[in-house]
């Protein structure tokens, strides 16, 4: 029997309630699992990596001479979201998209969020990733964020928080796709009817894009711009401008000229109307941000300023997805909706804020301290696991640009039962929907769930040895 | 219409498996020769290797890479160096860049294919192979890129980026050709069994045994094997014959009728197969082999900048030099970095 050492281990477990008992909605799957061995799981899962390594569904390490490709490890322990939980999360997701949008639209115009001292100036004005280079400028349907990836965890008590609103270029969702696809072609007898489908997802990124098309284009030339094939997120690129069959292009395939932007073909230049780009601000375009960039157009900024091109995600949506906007963001559904949260988030400290700087540099080794404008588990300190030499270096740090910097308490978040070496244990997990914004807001149900593969740790980045599962939000 | 980087990336994709596939041919049937006496007359093996090296425009970065070679040096070289940006490895290796840069232009096959290529020539049992069965890990190479072109042969649309496809392999072919025929165009021996046995080696070398015998019955000659090679209407390696398919591959591309041009990549290559239509061995001998073989190589070179200044660059960016951009090891290293940093 499968799971017959499998333990809660005093954390919220996503299968078993207190008690030790199997949640109703895991029971078929857990049924049918057991009824392989888990050398047959193993099996079947080498030759799923073997299958991925062939394809080429690889990210590449970074931190190494040759770039290695290596296959994100895939978990065949599906997640199960019950309805009633999913519409909840769907509710709160489309409500704080909702309040994001309005917010970038706000403090690129009026500021009135500001001006009625809901926000300082400071905190929009020191965020990295403002652009005031965007004061005023109106882009299609005053829309900001069209796909955003919101990272969810669960505390103890197995309420759903955010962790981060990944606002700018998210990533992950091919792996969304193809998790699904490997788990119907290896465990087609594990799905039981009711699981909501995935596969709509590049018709509705690609329908979201259209939507933002310069002058209502009705048959825009749309293409996926990316920053190359050493990027960790190339075979997501790839991936998605095919199912969508659109063309993927690198900066220097474009060419701006009189505030249009084109494509370089074999017949002469083609002009483009939307870029879905996955590139950041910085690098987009070198005559206006980031000098050194070779990824960027120059002369794309002007194109994006007279209306010619629209860019999804927008420029300057940055300033939504910082670390210390996110501590106000409960208060922007609040002001902007009239609207209690519908989704709790992780209590945070500021240490901009001399009250929590203190709190924050007495409290250190309880803490996770993190960057507020990186992302992917990089920039981070995780108190209870840290030496002493890593939690003084963080200190200076925060001393240095305490604007640099928030806290947050040790959240242990929810465990998952997930294949190991010696049979199946718990594992921390996560969760990130993707929300895409068009004509009208879309939740793809369930998104990817990130697992730390190693015991104990709660990194589920895939640059530092997380792994993925299938996500199943059931229909009722 | 395609966007012009992936023209060129499909182009060069193809360029480098063939390649790959050549130099494989070549260095098994040296190998092979190397195993008979007369093969090295009273030569060292070394002396055997500088005109393949020669030919194979590879002597000048073997000398310097090896000042003192050894036994088995120049095929390791040719093989599997990775300094050697025109090695098999690196060439597989390029190939592969390229297909990533384009694989959602390729059918899921090609790419299972050329990956999995890469994934054997790059792996610790790739590189046993090589060393207890090299004959097979030829083999391997020669047959994976066949497959290639077969594939996509069976799953690849007819349009544009095919054409390009093609384009690449057949002046690539006609280009490695024309090496192999360059290899001892410059050391004819006065012994015949000598002769027929180099250029026999340059028949098989080509896949062209059979085809000779057929044409030319079983004595092996120098001229023979030139009109064969160079100018032979049918024989799907003869350089006459990829010039032939080259050309109806850029009419295909730009709707131009035959006969007539519409770029420089046409013009070019239309006026080197109406060369080579009219004129035969008689003339090579006259001028000599390694003299019109050279200067069949230059305008090859051209023809084939010509396709990257036709259809790649921009009209004011003609004349510009650009070098070989294409080659993943050409990227510095603060571009990697940038193109790493994306991330969220």
């Amino acid at each position: 029997m499968l799971l017959k050492d499998y333990k809660p281990n005093k954390l919220f477990d996503e299968l078993m309630d207190e008690s030790g008992k199997v949640r109703p909605y895991y029971k078929t799957i857990v049924d049918r699992l057991s009824s392989l061995s888990h050398d047959e799981l193993k099996t079947k899962i080498r030759s799923l990596e073997l299958l991925f390594l062939k394809q080429g569904i690889t990210f590449t390490v970074y931190g190494d001479e040759k770039g290695t490709e290596r296959v994100f490890p895939f978990d065949p322990f599906p997640r199960v979201i019950p309805a009633p939980e999913w519409e909840t999360i769907e509710a709160g997701l489309v409500q704080r998209i909702t309040a994001l949008n309005l917010f970038l639209y706000d403090v690129y115009h009026e500021q009135r969020i500001i001006k009625d001292g809901i926000i300082p100036k400071e905190v929009v004005y020191s965020a990295a990733h403002f652009r005031p280079e965007f004061m005023g400028v109106s882009i299609p349907k005053d829309a900001y964020i069209h796909i955003c990836g919101t990272d969810l965890i669960r505390d103890i008590d197995g309420r759903y928080l955010v962790l981060e609103d990944n606002g700018r270029c998210p990533s992950g969702v091919s792996y969304v796709l193809e998790n699904r696809a490997a788990m119907k072609r290896v465990f087609p007898h594990l799905f039981g009817g009711g699981v909501r489908s995935v596969d709509t997802y590049p018709a509705d990124l690609l329908a979201t894009l259209r939507h933002i098309a310069p002058r209502e284009n009705p048959n825009p030339n749309i293409v996926l711009l990316t920053p190359g094939v050493h990027n960790s997120a190339y075979f997501e690129h790839s991936f998605l401008a095919r199912q969508m069959s659109i063309e993927i292009v690198e900066g220097r395939d474009l060419i701006a000229l009189d505030g249009f932007v084109y494509m370089r073909t074999t017949r002469g230049l083609r002009q483009v109307d939307v870029i879905y780009r996955r590139i950041d601000d910085d690098f987009l375009d070198p005559q206006v941000f980031r000098k050194d960039s070779c990824l960027g157009v120059p002369g794309l900024v002007d194109a994006v300023r007279r209306g010619n091109v629209a860019l999804a995600n927008a420029i300057g949506t940055g300033v939504a997805d910082d670390k210390v906007t996110y501590a106000y963001v409960p208060e922007m559904i609040r002001y902007y909706l009239c609207q209690e949260p519908i989704l709790d988030q992780v209590p945070t400290y500021l240490a901009w804020r001399d009250s929590d700087k203190k709190y924050i540099l007495d409290n250190l080794p309880q803490l996770v301290v993190k960057a507020a404008n990186e992302s992917g588990g990089y920039g981070m300190l995780i108190g209870p696991a840290s030496t002493k030499e890593q939690i003084e270096e963080f200190r200076q740090k925060i001393i240095a640009t305490p604007r640099n910097y928030i806290a947050q308490p040790v959240v242990n978040f929810s465990q998952h039962p997930t294949l190991v070496e010696s049979g199946i244990e718990g594992r921390h997990v996560d969760l990130r929907p993707f929300v895409l914004w068009g004509d009208t807001v879309k939740v793809l149900p369930g998104g990817l769930t990130r697992v730390a593969l190693k015991r104990g740790s709660l990194v589920v980045n895939s640059s530092q040895g997380g792994g993925s599962k299938d996500t199943w939000v059931f229909a009722t | 219409m395609m966007l012009s980087r992936v023209a060129d990336h499909q182009y060069w994709m193809s360029r480098q498996i063939e390649r790959a596939e050549n130099l494989a041919r070549l260095v098994r049937i040296s190998e092979e020769m190397l195993l008979d006496d007369e093969t090295l007359g009273r030569g060292s093996a070394q002396e055997y290797w500088t005109p393949v090296l020669q030919a194979t425009a590879m002597e000048e970065s073997f000398k310097s890479l090896y000042p003192q070679p050894r036994q088995g040096d120049a095929a390791r070289f040719i093989t599997s160096d990775l300094r050697n940006a025109d090695s098999i490895i690196s060439c597989i290796r390029q190939a592969r860049e390229n297909a990533r840069s384009v694989r959602d232009k390729i059918s899921e096959e090609m790419w299972t294919e050329i990956n999995a290529l890469n994934m054997l020539v790059t792996s610790p049992e790739g590189i046993d192979l090589l060393e207890v069965a090299p004959q097979a890990f030829y083999e391997k190479i020669i047959s994976s890129s066949m497959l290639f072109d077969g594939i996509t042969e069976a799953t690849l649309t007819r349009d544009e980026g095919w054409n390009f496809l093609q384009l690449g392999r057949l002046l690539e072919r006609a280009d490695m050709t024309s090496r192999f025929l360059d290899i001892w165009s410059q050391s004819t021996s006065q012994d015949a069994a000598e002769e027929s046995l180099k250029w026999g080696a340059v028949l098989r070398a080509c896949g062209a045994h059979a085809g000779y015998r057929k044409a030319y019955g079983g004595e092996i000659t120098i001229e023979k094997v030139v009109d064969l090679l160079l100018f032979s209407n049918e024989f799907p390696r003869s350089i006459r014959h990829c010039l032939r398919r080259a050309d109806e591959v850029l009419h295909d591309i730009s709707g131009t009728p035959t006969g007539g041009y519409s770029n420089q990549c046409e013009k070019l290559t239309g006026a080197l197969l109406a060369r080579l239509s009219f004129s035969g061995p008689t003339e090579v001998m006259a001028k000599g082999l390694h003299d019109y073989i050279d200067d069949l190589q230059k305008q090859l070179n051209s023809s084939s900048q010509a396709v990257f200044e036709s259809f790649v660059l921009l009209p004011s960016e003609v004349g510009r030099h650009f070098t070989r951009h294409n080659r993943p090891e050409s990227m510095s290293d603060w571009q990697r970095e940038q193109q790493q940093q994306q991330q969220q």
